[in-house]
């Protein structure tokens, strides 16, 4: 008993400027379900993409049943009977159930072509295996999620499985799914195949999990049987540190209301709904939640970019039920979304040119031509308030840091002169010190009277940060934290309100 | 030691530097070195005023048509429909210019003033371009599935509206639009100019055009930065429409006939000399000089071949290998970083 299917030792990951993993060993059993908790960033996908070679570990050793393993990403690690079940599924859904699980090792007949009928036998008994009822000749796509994934762990089985990760297995499923879901794993683990189960969910853990690790800020915690815990336990193992990073003061003076949310619920009833706050001049309101909690989801329909189903928002005491970008920004909204590389930069585009774009219509004479020359005065300005690192102004942006970029996309938006910023991660991918200027960027920004929605997955920035944190569970709403009330634990509980 | 190092640094950085600056100007390096090589060939010969003339005459047809998708490929779109599309414009334009007394003519008997003829090709070229910014922007169609169906209705309507005939016995002063000229200046080279500024100014001058980089460059973040998508999208079509509209008109004009094999290829053509000029087929980069250079580079080849009395059939060869190297070369410059 005292061999384990999986040993991860020692490992280390450094990022520009962040070490991700510090000296990590996370040690799994055969026949257990190895539950991995911690909060967003606390460095447990960063660990499993270690695990897969999708990261090249920068000290470490991994150990597959004793020995010494390196994979080249997922493929080669199912080839040793490695896999991973992810959130999204990442299977081919115009093609058969029996298809997608013999994908790129279909069995052959003698004349080299594919055997149809051994495919279907072999895929039967896999989903007997799996106790799973669905007839290989279906389509894939036609299937409900839970069962999709559910073949996907039977093509997992197929490869001999000795380790099955699963991240949020459960995070679109309905209860019934879920207790499937787990008769299938306790299935595997009777089979004496090693589950690493990764979940925000506590209850759930409990209900499945045999053993739990614990990682904060790229550290491994310890490792506890199910039975030394209790809810509360495993909450201030996940979050019981002191805020290491340094915040800058936010002095402002709280004004008007300015932005106001009225039962806003999104087009899909899996996302937000019925949501309500206000947000004041000089005010940050820090919007926190885990992943899954529909925050962007949330701030990108108050922004224009997706549609809502029913609700109101007042924009400086103007009322309205549908709005675009344009609008949005007509009326003083600027947005900073979360994606970056997605819809942040023109990465082919100059400083200059991805500084203005969101202001252009300001900058035209009569004849409706741009008058460059101011253009360039202005983008400069801006970018050398926020301190913005570029060898020229002509540089394209794609050449710069992270938090360069960042600072000029805030420059974009000041630009807009706007009344309300939404900030979506404002320091996701950037170092340790541009972070720090970030803050005092925004910190400046609500001194001079303007208001901040900040999405934030980095609990101390939410802390640091904000005057009131809402927080958001599964769609909904589940408190509003007033400054005195700011504190890891409280903003936990709100955000594992439901699971 | 360390002072060697510094030294091959700078001299590394300094070849860095002179790659960086030769990958920018490839287009006009390419152009200069191509004149070059061909008057060493022809001993002058080629470069004497009449071959340019006639050169910068053959191409400036094209060069309406590379404007046009040039501003498309730049939003990341594609147009396969020009070819026909200047074809049917080329058509309609030519029917309001037939000599009355001509008994084939369309409107055999009628006789239009000058503006009828320009006017329905540019409004014909405009509609169309209309039609497959509809169907790219609020159809959401793929630009190369929308223009191949447009492509097609295009030929069809010209046969239709020709009956496949030839529309031909064009008046005197519909062909002098394009067959006259100013001092040395032929005509044609005048339009181009006109028309290479117009678009110059769009594209750099005009926060629409800015906005066709954006597009091109990432859409969602365009959406996010207040850009209407959609009705950019649109009107980007509709003005290489037009484009291909006044192509068509001088087309016509030009031949003194319009038939239905008229224009016929010339979207490969266009889409061709583009890639050469440095429009990324990733969307969001390309310049005007560009697409002119990449026109006249395409149209020097040739006419080089030729006057070098290389067999037509080798030109085809040619021509074809040097879109697949310049787009490899674009591939390898803009291929995303992973």
């Amino acid at each position: 008993m005292d061999s384990y299917a999986l040993e991860m030792l020692d490992i280390t990951k450094r990022f520009p400027g962040v070490l991700a993993l510090d000296n990590v060993t996370f040690r799994v059993k055969p026949g257990t379900v190895h539950a991995l908790m911690g909060e967003n960033g606390a460095g447990k996908s960063t660990l499993m993409k270690c695990l897969f070679g999708i990261y090249k570990e920068d000290a470490g050793t991994i150990l597959l049943q004793g020995k010494e393993t390196h994979f080249h990403g997922s493929a080669d690690a199912l080839e040793a009977g490695v896999s991973m079940i992810h959130q999204e599924l990442s299977n081919v859904p115009e093609r058969s159930v029996a298809d997608n699980i013999w994908l790129g090792r279909e069995p052959k007949n003698k004349f080299g072509l594919l055997d149809h009928k051994k495919m279907l036998q072999d895929t039967a008994n896999l989903l007997r295996r799996v106790e799973m009822d669905v007839d290989p000749r279906q389509r894939m796509g036609g299937l409900s999620i839970s069962k999709q994934q559910a073949c996907e762990i039977a093509k997992a089985v197929s490869y001999d499985a000795k380790v099955v990760v699963m991240d949020e297995p459960t995070s679109s499923l309905t209860d019934n799914e879920v207790e499937h879901l787990f008769k299938i794993i306790r299935n595997l683990r009777s089979q004496n195949v090693a589950v690493i189960y990764i979940s925000h969910k506590m209850e759930e853990i409990f209900q499945i999990a045999d053993m739990v690790s614990v990682m904060r800020d790229g550290q491994m915690v310890g490792t506890y049987g199910v039975d030394e815990l209790t809810n509360d336990k495993l909450i201030s193992l996940m979050v019981g540190r002191d805020s290491t990073q340094r915040f800058p003061e936010v002095e402002s003076r709280i004004g008007d209301v300015c932005l106001k949310v009225e039962h806003l619920s999104a087009m899909n009833p899996r996302s937000f709904q019925d949501v309500s706050f206000e947000l004041h001049k000089g005010e940050i309101l820090g919007v926190g939640g885990l992943v899954g909690a529909q925050r962007t989801e949330l701030v990108e329909a108050i922004f224009g970019i997706r549609g809502i189903a029913v609700g109101r928002i007042e924009i400086n005491g103007k009322n309205f039920s549908k709005l675009t970008p344009k609008l949005a920004i007509d009326n003083g909204l600027g947005m900073i979304t979360e994606d970056r590389r997605g819809s942040g930069i023109f990465p082919l585009l100059n400083i200059t040119n991805n500084t203005a774009m969101a202001s252009l219509g300001e900058y035209r004479n009569k004849l409706k031509m741009l008058r460059h020359k101011e253009i360039e005065v202005e983008c400069r300005r801006y970018n050398e308030a926020l301190r913005t690192k570029t060898p020229t102004m002509e540089t394209l942006i794609q050449n710069l840091s992270g938090g360069n970029q960042q600072k000029v996309i805030i420059s974009r938006w000041l630009m807009t002169v706007p009344d309300i910023l939404i900030m979506d991660e404002p320091t996701r991918g950037i170092d340790v010190g541009a972070k720090l200027e970030i803050y005092t960027i925004m910190a400046n920004l609500v001194k001079e009277g303007k208001a901040i929605l900040m999405v934030s997955s980095e609990m101390p920035e939410l802390i640091g940060m904000s005057h009131r944190v809402m927080v958001l569970c599964e769609g909904k709403m589940t408190g509003i934290l007033d400054s005195g009330d700011i504190t890891q634990e409280n903003i936990m509980r709100l955000a594992t309100q439901f699971s | 030691m360390a002072r060697n190092n510094t030294e091959k640094n700078d001299v590394l950085s300094t070849w860095a530097s002179m790659r960086k600056l030769a990958s920018k100007y490839t287009t006009w390096v390419t152009f200069v070195l191509l004149i070059l090589l061909l008057s060493i060939l022809t001993k002058g010969a080629a470069l004497r005023w009449q071959s340019i003339r006639n050169l910068l005459i053959q191409e400036s047809v094209r060069a309406f048509a590379a404007l046009g998708v040039g501003m498309i490929i730049i939003t990341k779109g594609i147009d396969l429909s020009i070819g026909y599309v200047v074809c049917l414009c080329s058509s309609i334009a030519a029917s309001f210019a037939q000599n009355p007394n001509y008994s084939s003519a369309i409107y055999s008997g009628h006789s239009f003033p000058l503006f009828v003829p320009i006017l329905a090709g540019i409004v014909a070229g405009g509609l169309f371009g209309l039609f497959n910014g509809w169907l790219v922007a609020y159809g959401k169609l793929p630009p190369f599935i929308a223009t191949l169906g447009s492509m097609s209705i295009a030929k069809g309507l010209q046969l239709i509206y020709t009956k496949a005939a030839v529309v031909g016995s064009l008046n005197q002063n519909y062909k002098n639009i394009s067959q006259g000229s100013v001092g040395p200046l032929p005509n044609l080279i005048i339009y181009v100019i006109i028309a290479a500024i117009i678009v110059w100014v769009l594209l750099n001058h005009t926060r629409q055009g800015t906005n066709f980089y954006a597009i091109g460059g990432n859409p969602q973040a365009a959406r996010v930065s207040g850009i209407n998508v959609e009705r950019d999208l649109m009107l980007v079509y509709t003005y290489a429409g037009l484009l291909y509209g006044v192509a068509g008109v001088l087309l016509s004009s030009r031949l003194g006939l319009a038939n239905s094999l008229t224009a016929n290829g010339m979207e490969l053509d266009a889409i061709a000399a583009v890639t050469v000029g440095g429009v990324s087929q990733s969307g969001g980069v390309g310049t005007v000089g560009g697409m002119m250079i990449g026109v006249f580079t395409m149209g020097l080849i040739n006419y080089g071949m030729t006057f070098l009395a290389i067999d037509s059939y080798y030109q085809q060869l040619v021509k074809g290998f040097i879109i697949i190297v310049a787009v490899f070369f674009d591939m390898k410059k803009y291929a995303r970083r992973a």
